[in-house]
């Protein structure tokens, strides 16, 4: 009895404890059902484990990066850089050990609610924030139950990712049905927040009208372009703010920082802020690397069991619908972040990190939709939308984040602080239930998104011929090839409510 | 027959190199097979990829503009998952290089 015990406490601290062991289990299980030869096999189920490696490294030399940057430029207006007791690689380590988990069981519960509702059409493909958001969930979980126990920590987590897999790509599609002009994808992105707000949004301020606005027919200068490749614009972004908060930083901060290093605090500066730089560069290629084993299994298993099912997909999908659109909502999405970085510091209430990632992905996001809606105005709007929830998320969510990983709160999308405030919040209401409380929230959720589903199916099922209502728009679908089941598919978009992330 | 590359090497390109670039490499993969055409496709940011030799790059014009002479045939694509128009794209750029 004592051996059989030893052999499972062995297994569950050196596997299922282990990120990159469970990481390698799962490609290699998605490389064998795919039937990949046997080197195929072999290499990518290496490939998958090396890459959660250098994804950790990443995150190693990253989280150096934001520390020192914190420090300085919080010495330089005169805070208190924010603090936290743990980092996003110790709670890698320890509790988040169970994302691999989370993101297999998750997707098996949202294949299932794709395939018993008809409603839920999309399969989410997006796989780099698959791993982030199963990341917020279960930080979100770990920090209002504490010492969770690691099954309901896997099971609730999978239920409320996969809720939000299902749920996300339906409230964003009648705007991208009307921006596409067609219903071949849907959008599985952690920016749906800013899309809803930047399309609905300008509608109802009025800002324009989307094709004597349209952005492309403005044209941008050329040399802006740079700011494109997200390595760049972090790294000249960050040296810059680097560099001016050491002239007004306390040198004693600054020495602290530098640890004994031998450089001028200006040159010495410049090497922190392009290593933080490196250091996304890194982490984004360890995900870039497992991802590429993982996320062709899912989709060869969605097509397999769910023929027809859309997929859901990354943001840069919308984005040759309006390119100029795309660079507007950055440009004005990182004028009001820095804007905001000014006013804390001024004010005293915080250290922002400008998150350039974010800032072009989700500013992006909200130019198209904008655009889309009331043309170019509309997109500065959807940037503008986008640079607030992005700054005011993450002077909120570092404190949310102190005992597990608030880096959380400098690398986010809109919607990962939607969910985790409300997976936060209902888990302090629900916290004197007990063990009960983390079940109570995850059958919630999952009643309420099997209604939304349930009443989206009634709905959607009767053929009408009304097509989706597209008032003017850049890309009306008037020249669009219309998809043969367009028709079919009118569940009356724009006149519900969008949902909101209100779900999770 | 044609003095192509065997395997060919193809590079697509996305701005983060994860989501986007991935599913346009499984795209790409299917018009590939269809053509009979033995490759290589792998998928990279916009950074990486200008450190990068590649026979064909296929990305978003937003990309590729950036990308002058990482590979001798470029394709843009507007679309990441629909593979008859990637065909219609890829089959002359490929034939005007002489290999198809």
């Amino acid at each position: 009895m004592e051996l059989l015990q030893d052999i499972l406490t062995g297994i569950a601290n050196n596997i299922f404890n282990q990120v990159p062991i469970l990481i390698g289990l799962i490609a290699l299980a998605g490389l064998l059902l795919q039937r990949k030869p046997f080197e195929t096999v072999v290499a990518g189920t290496v490939r998958a484990v090396v890459g959660v490696v250098i994804l950790t490294l990443g995150v190693e030399i990253f989280v150096g990066g934001l520390v020192a940057f914190q420090a300085i430029v919080a010495s330089a207006v005169g805070l208190e850089p924010p603090t936290a007791t743990s980092t996003l690689n110790d709670f890698l380590a320890g509790a988040g050990s169970a994302v691999p988990l989370i993101i297999a069981v998750g997707f098996g519960i949202h294949l299932l609610l794709v395939r018993v509702f008809p409603a839920a059409r999309y399969v989410y493909l997006t796989g780099h924030l698959m791993f982030w958001m199963s990341i917020v969930i279960a930080a979100s979980l770990v920090e209002v139950f504490a010492d969770v126990p690691r099954t309901t920590l896997i099971v609730v987590g999978a239920v409320l990712i996969a809720c939000y897999w299902t749920l996300q790509p339906l409230w964003v599609a009648p705007l991208m049905r009307r921006l596409m002009g067609h219903d071949q994808f849907g959008l599985g992105h952690t920016t749906s927040t800013v899309a809803l707000l930047a399309g609905y949004g300008s509608r109802a301020l009025r800002l324009g009208d989307a094709r004597t606005h349209d952005s492309e027919k403005l044209t941008l200068p050329r040399q802006i372009s740079f700011f494109k490749d997200i390595n760049v614009s972090t790294a000249v972004i960050i040296s810059v703010i680097m560099i001016a908060a050491i002239a007004f930083a306390s040198p004693a901060v600054v020495e602290e920082q530098m640890a004994g290093s031998e450089l001028l605090p200006w040159a010495w500066g410049l090497t922190q802020a392009l290593r933080f730089a490196a250091g996304i560069a890194i982490l984004l290629f360890g995900v870039r690397m497992f991802l590429a084993e993982i996320v062709p299994a899912f989709k060869g298993i969605s097509d397999k069991v769910l023929p027809g099912t859309k997929p859901a997909l990354d943001i840069p999908v919308v984005f040759p619908k309006a390119p100029t659109a795309v660079m507007i909502g950055f440009l004005s999405s990182t004028v009001v972040f820095l804007v905001c970085m000014g006013v804390f510091a001024a004010t005293g209430w915080f250290v922002l990190v400008p998150p350039m990632i974010m800032l072009f992905f989700g500013g992006g996001c909200g130019g198209v939709f904008g655009n889309a809606v009331a043309g170019w105005r509309g997109a500065v709007f959807g940037g503008v939308v986008n640079g607030i929830l992005l700054a005011f998320g993450q002077w909120i969510s570092w404190g949310l984040y102190d005992r597990t990983a608030p880096e959380l709160a400098t690398l986010a999308d809109p919607d990962w602080f939607a969910v985790g405030w409300l997976v936060l919040g209902a888990g302090n209401v629900l916290a004197p239930l007990g063990a009960a409380a983390p079940w109570i929230i995850a059958g919630a959720t999952l009643v309420v998104t099997v209604a939304v589903l349930v009443v989206l199916s009634r709905r959607g099922e009767p053929v009408t011929s009304s097509p989706a209502p597209a008032p003017a728009g850049a890309d009306a679908p008037a020249d669009a090839p219309a998809p043969a089941d367009a028709p079919a598919r009118s569940e009356a978009p724009s006149s519900r409510p969008p949902s909101r992330p209100g779900k999770e | 027959m044609t003095d192509r590359p065997d395997p060919l090497k193809v590079l697509a390109v996305c701005g983060l190199g994860m989501g986007t670039s991935l599913i346009l490499r499984m795209t790409i993969e299917t018009v590939l097979q269809r053509l009979g055409i033995r490759a290589e496709v792998d998928h990279t940011d916009v950074s990486a990829a200008r450190s990068t030799q590649a026979d064909v790059l296929v990305g978003q014009g937003m990309h590729t503009s950036e990308l002058d002479g990482v590979a001798p045939v470029c394709v843009t694509v507007d679309d990441f998952v629909d593979d008859a128009a990637l065909e219609a794209r890829l089959r002359p750029a490929l034939e005007e290089a002489g290999w198809l």
